[in-house]
Order: C-alpha cells, then sequence, then structure tokens
C-alpha cells in the first residue's frame, strides 16, 4: 500500500471529520427556538436568572460567535457541559460509552460469528433442509425491526417468564464488585444482547451465504478439487477465505456503528449508554449533548471506513491498484 | 481432524458447564439477606442532587428525603407544621419571624446542626439568587442569635411567611463550593437530614437512599429506598406486576386502565396536585397582534362554549382527569373559587353560533366560514400543536371540529415545545394548547398573567411568563394586592376574584385538571399518605411525607432492592450453554460435509 493513498485516505476522512463538527452545531439549531425557556417553563425565574442561564447556556451571542466559541471549544475536546446535569459533555459520553461498547460489541461479535457460520453452512449445504432453514431463519431476524424484537423478548423473558430483569445495568441491591456484581450486569445484558445480535446476525448470514456461492463458481474451486484436496479443505482454505471480504468490509463499517446503533433497544431495556443518552437528549433537547453524541458517533464511523478502506486495500490489492 | 473436532466441542461443553455452575452458584449467594428496601420506578432521571441546580420532578423528590425544611407541610392541605423548627413566633408586623429550632438537631454524618446552617443556606441563596430558592428567599435576611434560635427578616410584606420550605444544606459541606464552583457540583453528597441520605446515584439508572439514624423523628422503618429510571414505561408496570418494583410514577394511561381493572394486590390512583392543561387564545397584548376576531371577548366566549371538556377528558385521556373550570393556581384546590352557573361557559354550540350571529360575525359568502362583522377577512385562525404532547394531537382533532362547527377555520402547525415557548413570546399566534403546575402558594401562578408578565421585548420575547399575552390592569392591581395581604381569608378572597376576573375574559378556557398516575404493591407496605388528603398522590407530592410513614406489613417480603430476575442464573447459563451447542451444531454440519468427503 501507497504511503500516497494512506496518506490521501486520511486526509479524507479529516475533512469529512470538520464537515461533520461545522454540519453537527447548525443542525440542531435549524429549528428556532429557546431552551430556556422551555426547559424551565412554570419555574418562576426571575429575568436575571433567565440571562444568567442563557450566558451560562452558551446561548447569549450571535449565531456566528456561537459558532466560533462552539469551534474553539472542539478544537480543546471541550464538548461543553450538558444543560440538563450541567456537567461536561465529554465525562457524560465517557461515562456512558462503556456501556453501549459492551452490549453492541459483544453483541456484534456473536452476530458475526455466528452469522458467518450460518452463512458458510447454508451456502455449502445449498439447497438443503439446512440452507433453507437457515435462510428462512436469517430472513425473519433480518427484516424484523430490533425495537420490536426486543419489545417481543423482554415481554417474554422478563414479563411473563420472569427470568430476566425488565432493564437496567445492574441491580440497585449489587455490591459493586466481585462475581456477584459480573453475574448480575450478565443478567441484565443478557436479553438487549440478544436482541441486537439477532437482529444483525441475518445480514452477515445472508451476505456470507451470496458471497461463498459466487465463489463457489470460481475455477480455481475446480481446480483444487480436481488437485484431489478434500472438500473441507477446498472450503475453508480457498472458499471461504475470498467470500469473507464483503463480510470482513460489512463488519469494519459497522463497527463505527458500534457506539449509536443501539438507541432503540437501549431505551427499551433502559441500558445506560450512548443510545439512550441521545434519546434523552433528544427529549431536552440538551443541545451540547446532541452535539457530543453525534460528533462521537460520526467520528467512529469515518474512523471505521477509514480502516475499512485501508483494510479492504491490504487484503485486496486490486483496490488499492485502481 | 476429527480427533481436533471432538476435543472442540468437549472444551465447548466443558466451558458451558463451568460457567453454568459458577453463575448458578453466584446468583444463588444474592438472594439472602437484604436490607427491607421500597423500590420506586420512574421513568425520570435524577438531573442533578444539587438544590440549586436539578429541576427534574425526581430531583425534588430526592432532595424531599435528603434534606429536611425549617417548617414542614402538612399532608392533608400543605398548612404549615413543625419542621427542623418546632415553633415560631411573629413580630406584631409580621415582618420579623423567630423560629426555635428542636434540640439536639443533627447531620447525618452526626455533625449538629443548628442555626447557623439555616441562616447560612437562607442568605446565601438570595445572594447567589439560587435557581430552586429565590421565589422563597428573595426579600429575607436570616440571622442565628444562637444555635437554636434563627431570625428571619423579610423586607416586605410576604403572606408566604411563615412558610420556610427551601432545603437547608449542611455548612460544612456545601461552603467549601464558592459561587461558581457550587453551580458546577454534583450535589453527590451523604450528609442530609431528613429522613434518608444518599448512598449511591448510577446516572441514568438508580440512585439509593439510606435511613438516617439521626432523622429528627427517628429512623425510619424501611431501611432502603431505591429509585429505579426506566425508559419504557410499560417495562415499569411490568416490573410492578411481577413484584420487582413496590411502587410507579407516572404509569402509562393504557397500563393505569388495565392495573384499574385487576384490583388485587395493586393499588392504583389518581393523584391531583393542581396541574392542569388550558387552551389559550392570544388575548392581543403582546408582540404582535392575533385575528381580530380574537380582540373581541364575544368571540373567544363563544369559542369557549364550543369546547367538551368532558370528551376531551374521555376521549383523550380516557377519564384519566377531570373537566376544569378556573386555572388551578395552587397544588392545594382550596384557592379555586366556585363558579356561579351563569358565569360559566359550558359547551353548548348553538350558544356560541348565537353569540357570533349577535355579533355580526356571519358567513356572508356561504363557504361554511364566517367573516368579520361586515363581511371581508374569514375567521380563520392558527392553532399550533405540541409536537412533544401525545395527547395535542387528538385534542386538537375534537377542538377544530367544533370550531369548524360553529364557522370557524383552523390552521394547524406543530411547534416542538422550544419552538413554541418562542412563537408565544413574539406573539405570533392564535390558539394553542399547553398546561401548567402550580407550586402550593399560588402567587408564582397568579404572576404569570400580570400585564408585567407579557412580552414586550424583541430581542429577549421569551423572557416573559403571559403566554396568553392578555393584560387586565384590574387584575395586575389585585395581583399586586394579594402579594402584600398577610390576612389568608383576605388575600383568598383577591386570589378568587382574580381567578374569576381571568376565566371571564375567556383568553385561557382551562380544559381538565390533570392526573399524576401511580400505582403501589398494597401487599408490602403500608401507611402510604395522600397529599393533598383524599386527592393528591402517595408520591412525588409536595413534601412527600409516606416514606417516613411506611411500615412493612407482616410476613411480606421486600422488592430485593431493585429488581433482578429471580432464578435467572440457572437460565443464563442455560442461555450460554444453548450458544455453545449452536456453536457446535454449526462447527458439526460444516464438518459433515468434510466428512462425507472424505468418506
Amino acid at each position: 500500500m501507497s504511503a500516497r493513498f494512506v496518506t490521501g485516505k486520511v486526509l479524507g476522512s479529516l475533512a469529512t471529520l470538520f464537515f461533520v463538527i461545522c454540519f453537527n452545531f447548525f443542525l440542531f439549531r435549524v429549528v428556532e427556538g429557546d431552551p430556556v425557556a422551555s426547559l424551565f417553563r412554570g419555574r418562576n425565574l426571575t429575568v436575571a436568572q433567565r440571562e444568567q442561564l442563557t450566558k451560562q447556556f452558551g446561548l447569549d451571542g450571535s449565531t456566528g460567535e456561537q459558532f466560533l466559541h462552539y469551534l474553539q471549544q472542539t478544537a480543546h475536546l471541550n464538548l461543553g457541559r450538558s444543560y440538563s446535569t450541567n456537567q461536561p459533555v465529554a465525562k457524560e459520553i465517557a461515562d456512558k460509552a462503556g456501556p453501549t461498547i459492551a452490549l453492541v460489541g459483544i453483541s456484534t461479535l456473536l452476530s458475526t460469528v455466528f452469522g458467518v457460520l450460518i452463512g458458510v453452512v447454508a451456502a455449502w449445504r445449498r439447497r438443503t433442509k439446512a440452507d433453507y432453514a437457515a435462510t428462512t431463519f436469517t430472513m425473519a431476524t433480518y427484516s424484523m425491526p430490533d425495537f420490536w424484537l426486543g419489545m417481543l423478548l423482554l415481554s417474554l423473558f422478563a414479563v411473563t417468564l420472569g427470568w430476566f430483569p425488565v432493564g437496567g445495568i445492574e441491580d440497585a441491591s449489587s455490591n459493586g464488585t466481585g462475581v456477584g456484581h459480573v453475574v448480575d450486569q450478565a443478567k441484565h445484558l443478557f436479553l438487549p444482547c440478544l436482541t441486537l445480535t439477532l437482529a444483525y446476525l441475518g445480514e452477515y448470514a445472508l451476505v456470507m451465504r451470496s458471497s461463498l456461492l459466487d465463489t463457489m463458481r470460481e475455477d480455481y474451486l475446480v481446480l483444487a478439487r480436481a488437485k484431489g484436496m478434500r472438500d473441507v479443505v477446498v472450503r475453508n482454505r480457498h472458499a471461504v477465505p475470498n467470500a469473507l471480504l464483503p463480510v470482513v468490509t460489512l463488519i469494519a463499517i459497522n463497527f463505527g456503528f458500534v457506539l449509536s446503533g443501539a438507541i432503540a433497544v437501549e431505551t427499551i431495556f433502559s441500558w445506560p449508554g450512548l443510545g439512550l443518552a441521545t434519546y434523552d437528549a433528544l427529549n431536552g433537547p440538551d443541545l451540547p449533548m446532541l452535539q457530543g453524541l453525534f460528533l462521537v458517533f460520526s467520528a467512529a464511523v469515518i474512523v471505521c471506513n477509514l480502516g475499512a478502506d485501508l483494510l479492504y486495500a491490504y487484503l485486496d490489492p486490486r483496490v488499492r491498484a485502481a | 481432524m476429527r480427533r481436533r473436532g471432538r476435543l472442540l466441542a468437549a472444551a465447548l461443553a466443558s466451558a458451558a458447564a463451568v460457567v453454568a455452575i459458577a453463575v448458578s452458584a453466584a446468583s444463588g449467594q444474592e438472594e439472602s439477606g437484604k436490607p427491607l428496601t421500597l423500590t420506586v420506578a420512574l421513568t425520570q432521571d435524577l438531573d442533578s442532587a444539587n438544590p440549586t441546580v436539578g429541576v427534574t420532578v425526581a430531583a425534588y423528590e430526592f432532595w424531599n428525603l435528603q434534606y429536611a425544611t425549617l417548617t414542614d407541610k402538612a399532608a392533608k392541605d400543605f398548612a404549615p407544621i413543625p419542621g427542623l423548627a418546632a415553633s415560631w413566633t411573629a413580630s406584631p408586623d409580621k415582618r420579623t419571624w423567630t423560629y426555635k429550632l428542636r434540640p439536639n438537631l443533627k447531620w447525618s454524618d452526626g455533625q449538629p446542626l443548628t442555626s447557623e446552617d439555616v441562616a447560612y443556606t437562607i442568605n446565601r441563596a438570595r445572594r447567589e439568587e439560587w435557581l430552586n430558592y429565590s421565589q422563597t428567599v428573595a426579600n429575607v435576611t436570616a440571622t442565628a442569635p444562637d444555635p437554636r434560635t434563627v431570625v428571619l427578616k423579610s423586607s416586605v410584606n410576604d403572606p408566604k411567611l411563615p412558610v420556610m420550605d427551601v432545603y437547608i444544606l449542611p455548612k460544612h459541606v456545601w461552603s467549601k463550593y464558592d459561587k461558581d464552583a457550587i453551580g458546577k457540583f454534583d450535589g453527590v453528597t451523604k450528609v442530609g437530614s431528613g429522613p434518608y441520605t444518599l448512598d449511591r446515584v448510577q446516572k441514568g439508572q438508580f440512585w439509593t437512599l439510606d435511613a438516617n439514624p439521626s432523622y429528627w423523628k427517628g429512623k425510619p422503618r424501611i431501611n432502603r429506598v431505591v429509585f429505579r429510571k426506566f425508559n419504557n414505561g410499560d417495562a415499569m408496570v411490568a416490573a410492578l406486576r411481577r413484584g420487582q418494583v413496590d411502587a410507579v410514577e407516572n404509569v402509562p394511561s393504557t397500563a393505569f386502565l388495565q392495573l384499574q381493572k385487576q384490583k388485587g394486590d395493586i393499588t392504583t390512583l389518581q393523584g391531583q396536585q393542581g396541574g392542569f392543561d388550558e387552551f389559550a387564545m392570544n388575548g392581543g397584548a403582546g408582540l404582535k397582534r392575533p385575528h381580530p376576531a380574537l380582540l373581541d371577548r364575544r368571540v373567544r366566549i363563544a369559542i369557549a362554549h364550543a369546547i367538551d371538556k368532558k370528551t376531551i377528558v374521555n376521549r383523550v385521556l380516557r377519564g384519566l382527569g377531570t373537566p376544569a373550570d378556573t386555572i388551578s393556581p395552587s397544588a392545594n384546590s382550596a384557592w379555586m373559587p366556585k363558579l356561579a352557573p351563569n358565569q360559566r361557559y359550558d359547551f353548548n354550540l348553538n350558544e356560541a353560533k348565537q353569540i357570533l350571529d349577535q355579533a355580526g360575525y356571519k358567513d356572508t359568502n356561504g363557504d361554511g366560514i364566517r367573516e368579520m362583522p361586515g363581511g371581508g377577512r374569514p375567521l380563520r385562525l392558527r392553532y399550533a400543536i405540541r409536537s412533544e404532547s401525545p395527547d395535542s394531537a387528538p385534542t386538537a382533532e375534537f377542538i377544530t371540529g367544533w370550531l369548524k362547527d360553529i364557522g370557524i377555520a383552523t390552521t394547524e402547525k406543530t411547534y416542538s415545545d422550544s419552538q413554541l415557548t418562542e412563537v408565544i413570546g413574539k406573539g405570533d399566534y392564535d390558539l394553542f394548547v399547553w398546561g401548567w403546575t402550580p407550586f402550593v402558594d399560588p402567587d408564582p401562578m397568579m404572576s404569570y398573567f400580570t400585564c408585567d408578565q407579557v412580552s414586550q421585548d424583541p430581542k429577549n420575547p421569551t423572557n416573559y411568563y403571559n403566554d396568553a399575552n392578555w393584560c387586565d390592569k384590574t387584575y395586575s392591581a389585585d395581583y399586586k394586592l394579594q402579594n402584600k395581604e398577610l390576612d389568608p381569608a383576605k388575600r383568598k378572597a383577591i386570589v378568587q376574584r382574580m381567578l374569576t376576573r381571568f376565566y371571564e375574559s375567556a383568553t385561557y378556557v382551562p380544559l381538565y385538571y390533570s392526573a399524576d398516575l401511580q400505582a403501589y404493591r398494597n401487599d408490602r407496605y403500608t401507611g402510604w399518605i395522600r397529599q393533598p388528603a383524599e386527592t393528591g398522590p402517595v408520591l412525588f407530592s409536595n413534601s412527600s411525607p409516606s416514606y417516613a410513614n411506611l411500615r412493612p406489613i407482616p410476613a411480606a417480603s421486600s422488592s430485593g432492592g431493585g429488581g433482578g430476575g429471580g432464578g435467572s442464573g440457572t437460565i443464563i447459563a442455560i442461555g450460554i450453554a444453548a450458544v455453545a451447542v449452536l456453536g457446535g451444531i454449526a462447527l458439526w454440519m460444516m464438518r459433515r460435509s468434510s466428512a462425507e468427503d472424505r468418506e
């Protein structure tokens, strides 16, 4: 991979990031309104208190002044203070990133592994009962909205059967340490994680299946078999690695959505991550929090796209030659 | 290769078994030795534990438990009763009040709670204009002549005194934060003087409080209170049904109606604390004029007659509310006047049409819409719908239908609350439906509709509260009278006169008094107190008297401290085993083809 290729990709990503930073500011100000008046309606504030809050929220200057202030702050990695909690947005986001990374990270890993395995089995045993069963199952989970699937699982396993807690990340009686705490969190993680795993598994399985079917028509597989290689070796050494290429790209790009991908599921299961924070911030509206969250989400997608580009180029020399 | 596959399968199975055993064992240990816990579920987060900053109802509930006030409020009717102060006396002019604190008051950390803490809180709140304190302490200066005596001097006649219901803060904790730092302080401290003090806050999830052994009424019988935040109202109700929580606040109306039918071990209640929704018409005193017809009181009265409040309550709120008369200025309904039948604008479409006909608003061109007297501009009014209220659009459907019936057309536009605040401040509207929740003292709510609160500043149009843009000199003069009237009966008479006058202007058509929908398990704790008596909520009321009064019902068990899934360790183990089995099956299927190939 040439330095020029890498530099070009990195510069492109940085330009996109800068555009996103600017766009974020204006996106949440398209709709006119006064957050101070809205948040403090009926609080019987004096004019001086309102003006103090307006200043505290950084809404006292013109839009241009506010924009410049925002750029300066962001350049120093200061994302401002949340309107609702009055705490630094960066700290709020850092606190909530852990639960989201745990939830979406684990579910992405599970959906990837099982999705690829199901896809390989379905393709390799195409037009058998196993293929039909796998395809039907993955089509069903793929087409099911995650919030709906989440509600179904919640009502079945948490409400009707009572096997799992109905929401949250830990029991309030948990002492916050030891194996008991890990188990407690695992209990809370199970249903949201299952929802996301099932919701994303189908996509990986279907892409893997289709990619492997394409690869299976290649001449080099016929040649490999003609050379007397066993079927499993043909599949594992020649077919699957080549068929994995689009799946790898899909995984790399999807990882960018790890941080933002679970708004609905986190809300349903009251999982205190970035998705739930977004939902709450929209209800405010808590502009600094929304700006910060969207910046983090966008940056994650941009970085992962860059990673996917570079990885694809590394795996497939035709891309970097083009 | 076959040998390797078998090894892999064996390893997976062993791992699953080990995890399953560990999980079952660990979760078994969790079930024992829990303190007596009350778990309350709600959909709102504790925005800040700092009473100088936070604004949510959840935060007020927390402060009510953590910090005592100088005077408390009776559960029955909000009358001032002893709090930290055991008694008080007034000077002849009722501007100086001397409070005697209870003996041996202590903070939860064992430090003495003295008049120094009280004076420090009140004076600092006044100087620094703390958000939740300023309306109570704005004109008050406190001194502490001895550790048990607090003297409050008001620079004006203040009918709110002797009530001093601000949260008294421990000076030895809060004095570490200067004016700038106090606003940024998250307020997470275990030092308090109320029945419960903070143990732990997990933002967005739960906050737990432990019974305060130093509480002046004695340590509460319930050891621990847990507030659990849910984002999903139905999941919250499910947790109540399963016994994972003991009480829920803000129950979704559909679930509430189902719970109501079931009865049994769950009690439901509609708590009223004066919250109301109103249909507002632009009174025309603001920065922009509304449709000229709205400046004619006869048109506003006709519109008021065209609104069927009962239907809105029954169809939109599913019966969970009460049709309103005047606006409610206080959590205490005793402030509201009783309207005579001839004063009321009851639903009557024929009367509405008749009023419009007599006033000269007739449909001259036969298109079904009336025009201004003498023809000309049709009566087409702008109706603002709130996107953030699920009831706003259905209410608008009914109201616009009735308006159409009496020959008034509407153009609907939807706004976020933030947008609508701006639109109202600029006076750029005709009609909208919104609501208010009053304090206990009627003064703030009465102040919102004075001429001083009509927006006249185009640069800061949202710095004012009068969203009716209605300015009436008599009402405003009466406001100043009640604001300094120290005789409670006379003050009440003035307030009722003002409310009647506002009602008669027909600028605001109060639609309904809204209900706080709550439910609690009646098989665990007894001693729930409604505030105010009979009509109020049991939790999230003005001074939250239930918590310190609750006691367990013999032989009942607690909720388990916030709702874990009973016996779920085994299920997780089964889940893990299932994952391992699934993985094994997939591997086996992959290997089967190769086995066939080899054979």
